[in-house]
């Protein structure tokens, strides 16, 4: 028989999680932590399983985001019926507010975890709102600029940061690491131990290793994304959602929609005894007379199940409010504008008498250089899934605007012959989707031998390893015998390697498998670049 | 301080620094497999076998030749190693055929061995070529655990002394190709621009690490070389298709010719031997048949080899 107290204390338990549950801020954590674990498990199903298609992969995220929309078809001026899967998102925020960045975005999520790390106690300086207003600009340049020719988007859209730090940087990282451990066990430790650590391994492997070890060589773009994705993270030092409050374009873009939206705070003021919402709440929005701007709001509830006198509530609007003005001073209109301007002007000054870099191989389906760098947001999924490691990020190659653009580097990776991965993932068609039979005779580069080192000509050696590898099934690469020098200066007849050069797609594989050690003996430069 | 003796010393000094080293050490001693089996009586024998039945096939082969528990036996850890080099389908021909890689591990399995392992170190993306060649499917369809298509896991990959290495000294091998009871090698006939054929010796390419690349300079005395090393009881070259154009990738189908033929030898070289007649070419013409020939690993006089026909 429980005693009397016994009985009220589970009551009071039950009764304690009755009200957790129902605090919106469980419900608005429970959903960013599921999205942020649908984000990760889309990341590593953006990869080459076998099949052809790619069910399920993360580029969802792009084709629902209204920046990216925006920009590209500012930029390419035409309608990409993908990316308008954000007027879905569009139309919610308008309804809702701005519950994407509070509830939804991975980046925000992830920025709200800092505080495990103890992001939160540093949080000193308040910034006035007018600093908020910073992210209108941003946004206004980026969009001015992708009419006037320069791509910007991918510089400052979240999930471009987001999924470049983790493609380039931290999914390698986390590969290599976790393997190099398991290996380092594999190798060395007793059969006790490796009996468990394999089967972890292994399972491991399956579900959350990336499949093979991949490496971005260049550690220009690789170190610049991966420190503008860790600054990211250093403003939450600053001021928590920094980022959201002051700089995100995406944010400044869902907050202008937001202004009208049907939910609001009661009371619609602050409290004149109270001032607790104002002070705990991470996007800083409420104003000066402790009103909550509802642009500024991404509605994380905190301000609700923290209110100490139970006041504060949601509610649905039937109709809407007129928003307060949103008071764009004119300097701030100006600069967006002018600077908006400026940077393409001084962008196509630094092109003026540029040829295009020779080895600059874009994937295939890309079409030409310009039309490409219009629609490439710089997201580096067609990095993630490349199966061969073939597409690495350029750093200047395309000029300081095309940064972080996909490159072919057939040195690291070739072109797999019946693989049409990139085009199929490209969130914004940069990457065109090519059927099996076009990509394979869609011609990205062009091989040439370089004869000084060469083997059969150089040495007079056999090899012809490019040639057993060329997946062209007429064989772009053919022999012809030839009289050559050997090392001991003797006349030798060798198979001498040459390019039929209707025939090379400029796949890579050739220069891929080259035995030599460092530069290829054989490579691929741009069509135009090999005579 | 060039890289290659930058790279020595760092591996040097971590391998002082760390307190035990590896502990699988391979020498060759330790898993070369014993010399190769002479046939019926010390004739080099091969059994050859054609019909459209690829399974049945394997059946006939393995029959005269004594079955495969002569090979296997019971508890016996089995290697079936295929050509899986090239992200091509089955009718293209680049990769062994399915069927009879399918035919071999159910023998293997029925012989009683307790882990059947296919593998091939693949020229293009391991999972595009396991996926197209239609091996991978094929282990699997068979629903036994103890058998499995497994991708080459890299750390795997120990260095092996060639002792009787005539151009190559010392060269990494796969682990699991090394430590067997029983090896089968699995080849698909077809051409090849540098040595003319790929067949058996040639498949030895899939269980070796480095830089392969560099084999293809006097392709054939280091692929006997290579092939002191891996020793297969038997060879089952698949001649069901054979691409005598354009390969070792091919995969234009008119480069391609079905001879519903396999032919199986406990000899390794009496099987390249005969399986280059196949391609109007005499055992001569390959450099490997010839290297391997004057190394002692078989026979490739086809008068002194004996051929049954099932």
């Amino acid at each position: 028989m429980p005693r009397f107290s016994q009985i009220r204390c589970r009551v009071s338990r039950v009764r304690a999680a009755a009200t957790w549950l129902a605090r919106g801020r469980f419900w608005r954590r429970m959903t960013q932590i599921a999205c942020l674990l649908l984000f990760l498990w889309l990341f590593r199903k953006t990869e080459y399983t076998g099949v052809t298609e790619i069910p399920g992969a993360a580029n969802i995220l792009f084709r629902i985001d209204p920046l990216v929309a925006v920009s590209v078809m500012a930029e390419a001026k035409q309608l990409i019926p993908m990316v308008l899967w954000s007027l879905l998102l569009v139309a919610l925020t308008v309804v809702l507010g701005r519950f994407f960045c509070g509830w939804v975005c991975p980046l925000g999520t992830l920025l709200d975890g800092t505080r495990w790390f103890g992001a939160g106690h540093f949080h000193a300086r308040r910034f006035t709102h007018r600093w908020q207003r910073a992210k209108y600009f941003l946004l206004g340049v980026i969009i001015i600029s992708a009419v006037f020719g320069l791509p910007l988007a991918g510089w400052f859209d979240p999930f471009a940061i987001l999924m470049r730090g983790l493609t380039y940087a931290v999914d390698p990282l986390w590969g290599h690491g976790v393997t190099a451990g398991f290996a380092w066990l594999y190798q060395r430790a007793p059969p006790a131990i490796t009996n468990v650590s394999e089967p972890i391994y292994a399972f491991l492997k399956k579900t959350v290793l990336p499949f093979q070890d991949v490496t971005f060589r260049f550690t220009g773009p690789v170190v610049v994304a991966l420190a503008i994705l860790l600054a990211v993270f250093a403003l939450e030092f600053v001021q928590r959602r920094f980022w959201c409050r002051y700089v995100c374009p995406l944010g400044g873009l869902l907050a202008l929609l937001s202004r009208r939206s049907l939910v609001r705070r009661l009371p619609v003021k602050g409290c004149k005894d109270c001032g607790v919402c104002g002070e705990i709440c991470r996007m800083d929005a409420f104003d000066v007379e402790g009103r909550l701007v509802p642009e500024a709001c991404n509605l994380c509830m905190d301000c609700i199940d923290k209110c100490p006198h139970d006041r504060a509530k949601f509610i649905v609007r039937k109709t809407r409010t007129e928003p307060a003005p949103l008071d764009p001073s004119r300097r701030l209109f100006i600069g967006t504008v002018a600077t908006g301007l400026a940077l393409p002007a001084v962008a196509w000054a630094l092109r003026i008498n540029r040829h295009v870099h020779p080895r600059l191989i874009r994937p295939p389906g890309a079409g030409t250089e310009s039309e490409f760098l219009d629609r490439c947001v710089r997201c580096g999924e067609c990095m993630k899934v490349c199966p061969t490691n073939a597409l690495q990020p350029a750093l200047f190659e395309a000029g300081t605007e095309g940064m972080f653009s996909p490159r072919v580097v057939p040195r690291i990776g070739y072109c797999e012959y019946n693989c049409t991965l990139c085009g199929e993932i490209c969130p914004t068609g940069a990457i065109s989707r090519l059927p099996f039979a076009k990509k394979q005779w869609t011609v990205i580069g062009k091989a040439a031998f370089d004869k000084s080192r060469c083997l059969p000509y150089a040495k007079g050696k056999d090899c012809g390893v490019c040639e057993e590898h060329c997946p062209i099934p007429e064989k772009a690469i053919r022999f012809r015998e030839a009289e050559a020098q050997n090392e001991q200066g003797e006349k030798v007849v060798v198979k001498q390697p040459y390019v039929e050069r209707d025939l090379c797609i400029g796949c890579g594989t050739c220069e891929n498998k080259c035995p030599l050690e460092g530069q290829a003996a054989v490579r691929v430069s741009r069509p135009e670049a090999v005579v | 301080m060039d890289r290659r003796e930058f790279l020595k010393r760092v591996a040097a000094w971590s391998a002082g620094m760390t307190v035990v080293g590896p502990l699988f050490r391979v020498t060759q001693t330790a898993f070369a497999a014993a010399p190769p089996t002479s046939g019926i009586g010390s004739v080099p024998t091969l059994a050859l076998a054609s019909g459209a039945d690829y399974e049945k096939l394997v059946t006939k082969v393995l029959g005269a030749l004594g079955g495969m528990k002569k090979f296997v036996k019971a508890g016996a850890k089995v290697v079936v190693k295929p050509n899986i080099g090239w992200d091509r389908n089955p009718a293209q021909g680049a990769n062994t055929h399915p069927q009879v890689v399918k035919a071999l591990v159910k023998q293997a399995l029925d012989a009683g061995a307790s882990k059947v392992m296919v593998f091939d170190r693949t020229c293009n993306d391991s999972r595009r070529c396991y996926a197209n060649s239609g091996i991978a499917e094929a282990v699997e369809s068979i629903g036994d655990r103890r058998a499995a298509c497994e991708f080459i896991d890299n750390r795997k990959f120990v260095p092996v002394k060639i002792e009787k290495g005539v151009l190559v000294a010392e060269w990494e091998f796969y682990k699991d190709a090394l430590d067997v009871d029983c090896y089968i090698n699995v080849p698909v006939a077809k051409h090849h621009g540098t040595s003319r054929l790929t067949l058996g010796m040639k498949n030895v390419m899939g269980v070796i690490g480095g830089n392969r690349g560099t084999i293809h300079q006097s392709i054939g005395q280091r692929l006997a070389d290579l092939n002191t090393v891996i020793r297969p009881k038997l060879t089952v070259i698949d001649a069901t298709r054979i691409m005598f154009r354009n390969g070792p990738a091919g995969g234009n189908l008119s480069d391609v010719k079905i001879l519903d033929t396999i032919i199986a030898s406990t000899d390794p070289v009496a099987s390249d031997a005969y399986a280059t007649t196949l391609f109007n070419l005499k055992p001569d013409d390959i450099s490997s048949t010839r290297a391997a020939y004057q190394a002692g690993l078989g026979e490739m006089d086809l008068s002194k080899i004996r051929a049954l026909r099932v």
